[in-house]
């Protein structure tokens, strides 16, 4: 194939991609976390009701991760993970992607408010 | 297996064996899981090109078993694994239609692949498609990282020629 072709493609997959990544987000922005670990929900939270910050411990077989859930935002404060990458996501809803311990299967993810 | 050919993939596999572990000591600064510069993907790409998909084949999983017990972890395995085989079928789809000034498209294929390789991973060790949202980024950065190691791969490849 002609390398034109080629850029062409990869130029439309490009924007698609910016697209997605970039594009506004319509509405509220639901305020109910869900902690899953090893693919089980371990808790949900609605970050509208949470009055004190509160420690969430999460001790799996391979790690674990120490979650702070604070009035309106949710983080992993602490991870004994080598690569820290769910402490380095930052808070949730502010980061706007999931946050993944992968070492840990663990998965912090804004849901609808409906249950 | 005559012994040339043992000792040309096993030193392959130590070369990307070192690019996999140094790589993994440099931190990244995207907090993306599954953001990273892949620079094993020169050898990869490079085996497919030269030396056959089948010694490639055995190049990358040597790498994989290996970089796994070096990182310590075992989902590595599982990640590099699903990961690096399909960008290995990918460049060896690619490797027929393409042309030595074209290896960089091997590259940005073969990087993009890893990456939703990885990706399928995840979905399924979390057993959630939430991760999928992860799809786009981990797309342009495929792109961008296999646009570089591609172009390494392909001067790697001229100098070699000339």
């Amino acid at each position: 194939m002609k390398t034109r072709v080629w850029v062409l493609i990869f130029a439309a997959v490009l924007g698609i991609c910016l697209f997605f990544v970039l594009r506004p987000r319509g509405g509220a922005p639901s305020m109910v976390a869900a902690i899953y670990v090893d693919g089980e929900l371990a808790r949900r939270v609605d970050l509208n009701q949470v009055q004190e910050p509160e420690r969430y411990v999460v001790d799996g077989p391979d790690g674990s991760n120490t979650i702070l859930i604070e009035p309106g935002r949710i983080c992993v404060e602490e991870a004994d993970c080598p690569d820290q990458i769910c402490v380095l996501e930052g808070w949730l809803p502010d980061f706007g992607f999931p946050i993944a311990c992968l070492p840990h299967n663990l998965l912090i993810v804004m849901e609808e408010d409906a249950p | 297996m005559s012994t040339r050919r043992l000792t040309r993939d096993a030193l392959l596999t130590a070369v990307a064996l070192i690019l996999f572990t140094v790589e993994a000591q440099v931190p990244v600064p995207v907090p993306i899981p599954g953001v990273k510069l892949g620079l094993a993907n020169v050898v990869n790409v490079w085996a497919v090109c030269t030396i056959g998909p089948w010694d490639a084949l055995c190049i990358l999983l040597c790498r994989v078993i290996l970089g796994a017990f070096f990182a310590g972890h075992l989902m590595v395995l599982f990640y590099s694994l699903s990961g690096g085989l399909l960008s290995w079928c990918v460049l060896v789809l690619l490797r027929r239609v393409t042309t030595r000034r074209q290896v960089w498209i091997c590259g940005v294929c073969a990087a993009v692949a890893h990456n939703a390789g990885q990706l399928a991973a995840a979905v399924f060790v979390t057993r959630s498609a939430a991760v999928l949202a992860y799809a786009p980024l981990l797309t342009l950065s495929g792109m961008v990282t296999g646009l570089f190691t591609g172009l390494c791969t392909q001067y790697l490849l001229a100098r070699r020629l000339s």
